[in-house]
């Protein structure tokens, strides 16, 4: 088992007037899409910070690749795509991302070819036109996120973290944002995004972590988080109206909390600590016909309300998670 | 260190590659020649313009002496033929004589007219009315004329003969300074001042303009938000010193090209200004021994280095060039502070006020050059202020790393005393 991709051990982080990050702990698995989850002011940008060495802890460790975070090379392979986005207006885009390269440990003759390569990919150098000869002022915002997007990744970082890359993307580039994550971590990358968007991160993550108001809320392998927050919705499906028994038995506050009743289809939030079996019987019992009962997966959206919504943002913070 | 030379390397390509720097720096040197060419020009022009033939001479003196001046007119005049008319009057009728003269000027007539009675021969006073009395080579030929030819009937009068007379007041004094340091004599006194005006001017400019290029640098990485990116790769401290050498190479470079082409046009200016058909103005060029030389880049390096990374603070605290006006203030002020003082100090380098400029870190980059460049500092001194500017350039490079460091993520409102004290503190 090689170590991970990166290690946060108790790590705080104050700000004058607010804590931004309470004692977060959370380990990254080498290999996998990571997402960091939570609302507007949750400290996602600030752990990003945090993780890049751009500001300091205030206590705790974090380790990357094995690496403590502050120790000098180590950021050569990581790459980032901050939240906030931009460029040196006045330079040639091929100049820009040769020094950007420089500043992550590479050669310009390592870099040239490589930007060549990734402008073509990209479709910013085609036969008619070559917009790495063009200044950054005369590229459109979609073409200067592609280009922040080839500087993120064109020293072949073993670890990417991204700080809410989806937002401002058109439905295009958002695609081949998506593409190129799942092929990064079909070549044995680690990536880890921030985001606020609980289906993306749904769709792509194998593990994630949930914060709100700098606490951790939870964290896990996706699938874990989804089986230990499963269980208490089930969804029922009967042959036949039900009877007045069903409706009994839905009314049974010692079972069921809340159903939401469509007539032949049913679901149903058991009360803490009930059983669905319990359900299930009582049901059956009733001699109803069932066609379906199901324990439900709640979605990440659900449990990122559930779980965050009772805390929600704290009042007053704004700016970045 | 590779990334520290990468930093330094943008900041240097992508300034020197601008058309304001191109510009600045081919025209700097023009602007000099300029400066040098023009004014020597424009005498010689205005010589020839002025037609002082056209001026009437008011002759009261009975002696002649009117057309003796007229004749040492000869030249001033759209001919070398043409001299200036005299008219001989009766010292009673001078008045009549005069308004009719101012009569005829007001009409056209006349460019003006020389009045020379009594007082003239007694060397006391003369009198010129007309359109070229603002003219200063007009009317110092007009004067060198009067003045000579009074002279010179002064000496036919004691019996020494015309010949004699001019020989005797030909004689010009010249009056030369020259210096003389520990190594020797060297170039004149008055050169020094004047090359040591230039140096200290020099890098007042070049201090204030590459300064706020700097603030303006920052002030950009931020609003782009391009630093962050930047600061995940290398340390805010590695990027503000590239951005400090950085520029501070742009502005050395550009120096050197100003100070290679102003020796190279003070070389040749025989030459250059026979170009224009102008005599070249007699010029010594100041010697600078290596040591100086050595000492000066010292002082430029160092104050440069002091209010770069001031300037760079100041860039990370606030989010726009209206805000970064007012926050640059303080630290303009200094400089302000330390450029008045260069007239003073050149005319008194030795004084009190001299002295204690030179020691404080935010003047003596500035007051010291100048001061070495007239007199001989003593050593002690020297050493002295070097110790203190690079004492400070350490600890104001330290602060301004830890406001770098804090400000540069920092959006939103600028902070107060109190919260930079903050930034110090816990970056």
């Amino acid at each position: 088992m090689p170590e991970p991709a990166v290690e946060i051990r108790n790590v705080v982080k104050r700000f004058a007037a607010h804590t931004a990050v309470r004692d977060l702990s959370l380990v990254v698995p080498r290999g996998t899409v990571y997402g960091l989850l939570g609302p507007n002011g949750a400290g996602k940008t600030t752990t990003i910070r945090m993780i890049l060495n751009v500001i300091a802890p205030d206590s705790g460790t974090i380790t990357i690749l094995g690496q403590d975070s502050t120790s000098d090379s180590i950021l050569d392979r990581v790459g980032y795509l901050p939240e906030e986005r931009g460029l040196y207006r006045k330079m040639k885009v091929r100049s820009i991302l040769r020094f950007l390269a420089e500043l992550k440990g590479m050669s310009r003759r390592q870099a040239d070819p490589l930007i060549d390569e990734w402008l073509e990919r990209l479709s910013l150098k085609t036969p008619d036109k070559d917009w790495g000869a063009a200044k950054v002022d005369e590229l459109s915002r979609g073409m200067q996120q592609k280009v922040q997007f080839i500087a993120a990744l064109l020293h072949d970082p073993e670890l990417v973290i991204l700080d809410e890359p989806f937002s401002g993307l058109d439905p295009v580039n958002s695609q081949a944002l998506q593409d190129t994550i799942v092929e990064l971590r079909r070549r044995g990358k680690t990536v880890i995004f921030s985001t606020h968007l609980m289906d993306s991160a749904e769709r792509m993550c194998d593990a994630v972590c949930i914060i709100a108001n700098g606490d951790k809320v939870l964290d896990g392998a996706l699938a874990d988080v989804k089986a230990e927050n499963a269980g208490r919705t089930v969804a029922v499906a009967l042959d036949g109206a039900p009877s007045s028994e069903i409706d009994r038995i839905f009314a049974d506050k010692s079972l069921v909390e809340r159903v939401d009743d469509s007539n032949r289809f049913f679901e149903v939030e058991l009360q803490p600590g009930a059983d669905a079996q319990e359900l299930l019987r009582a049901i059956v019992g009733s001699g109803a016909r069932v066609k379906r009962f199901e324990l439900v997966q709640p979605s990440l959206h659900q449990i990122f309300l559930e779980r965050v919504g009772a805390k929600g943002v704290e009042p007053g913070i704004s700016g970045h998670g | 260190m590779a990334k520290l030379w990468a930093v330094i390397k943008r900041e240097y390509i992508e300034r020197v590659r601008t058309k304001w720097f191109i510009i600045a720096t081919v025209f700097g040197p023009l602007l000099f020649a300029a400066l040098m060419i023009v004014p020597a020009w424009l005498t010689i022009k205005t010589k020839s313009a002025a037609d002082l033939s056209s001026t009437v001479i008011l002759d009261a003196t009975n002696t002649g002496l009117g057309a003796k001046v007229s004749e040492s007119l000869r030249g001033f005049g759209s001919g070398p033929e043409r001299v200036p008319d005299v008219r001989v009057v009766a010292p009673s009728a001078l008045t009549e004589a005069e308004s009719l003269a101012t009569a005829e000027v007001m009409r056209k007539q006349r460019s003006g007219y020389l009045v020379l009675d009594q007082q003239t021969v007694a060397g006391e006073s003369a009198r010129y009315a007309g359109r070229h009395a603002s003219s200063l080579t007009a009317m110092e030929a007009v004067e060198d004329a009067v003045e000579k030819t009074v002279l010179a009937y002064r000496f036919e009068a004691e019996g020494i003969s015309a010949e004699k007379a001019r020989e005797l007041t030909a004689g010009r004094l010249r009056f030369r300074t020259e210096r003389i340091t520990d190594e020797g004599r060297g170039g004149s006194g008055a050169i020094s001042a004047f090359f040591g005006l230039g140096i200290a001017f020099l890098l007042y400019m070049s201090i204030i303009l590459y300064g706020q290029n700097i603030l303006r640098g920052v002030i950009e990485e931020k609003t782009t938000r391009v630093a962050e990116v930047v600061v995940s790769s290398v340390r805010p401290e590695t990027l503000l010193a590239g951005k400090v050498l950085g520029v501070g190479a742009v502005g050395l470079t550009q120096q050197l090209v100003w100070v290679a082409t102003v020796v190279a046009f003070l070389t040749y200016r025989v030459q250059i200004f026979n170009v224009f058909g102008i005599p070249a103005p007699p010029f010594v060029m100041p010697g600078v021994s290596p040591g100086d030389g050595l000492l000066l880049l010292l002082f430029f390096v160092l104050g440069f280095v002091f209010y770069a990374a001031l300037f760079a603070a100041v860039g990370a605290m606030v989010n726009s060039d209206q805000e970064a006006q007012q926050a640059a203030q303080p630290v303009m002020l200094m400089l302000i502070a330390a450029a008045i003082f260069i007239q003073p100090v050149t005319f008194n380098p030795t004084g009190g006020l001299a002295t204690t400029m030179s020691w404080l870190p935010f003047s003596s980059p500035i007051i010291m050059p100048l001061r070495l460049t007239i007199i001989n500092v003593p050593t002690t001194e020297l050493i002295g202020s070097l110790i203190v500017l690079l004492l400070s350039c350490l600890l104001v490079v330290w602060l301004a790393a830890r406001i770098y460091r804090v400000g540069l993520l920092m959006y939103g409102k600028r902070p107060t005393l109190r919260e930079l004290g903050h930034w110090i503190r816990y970056a």
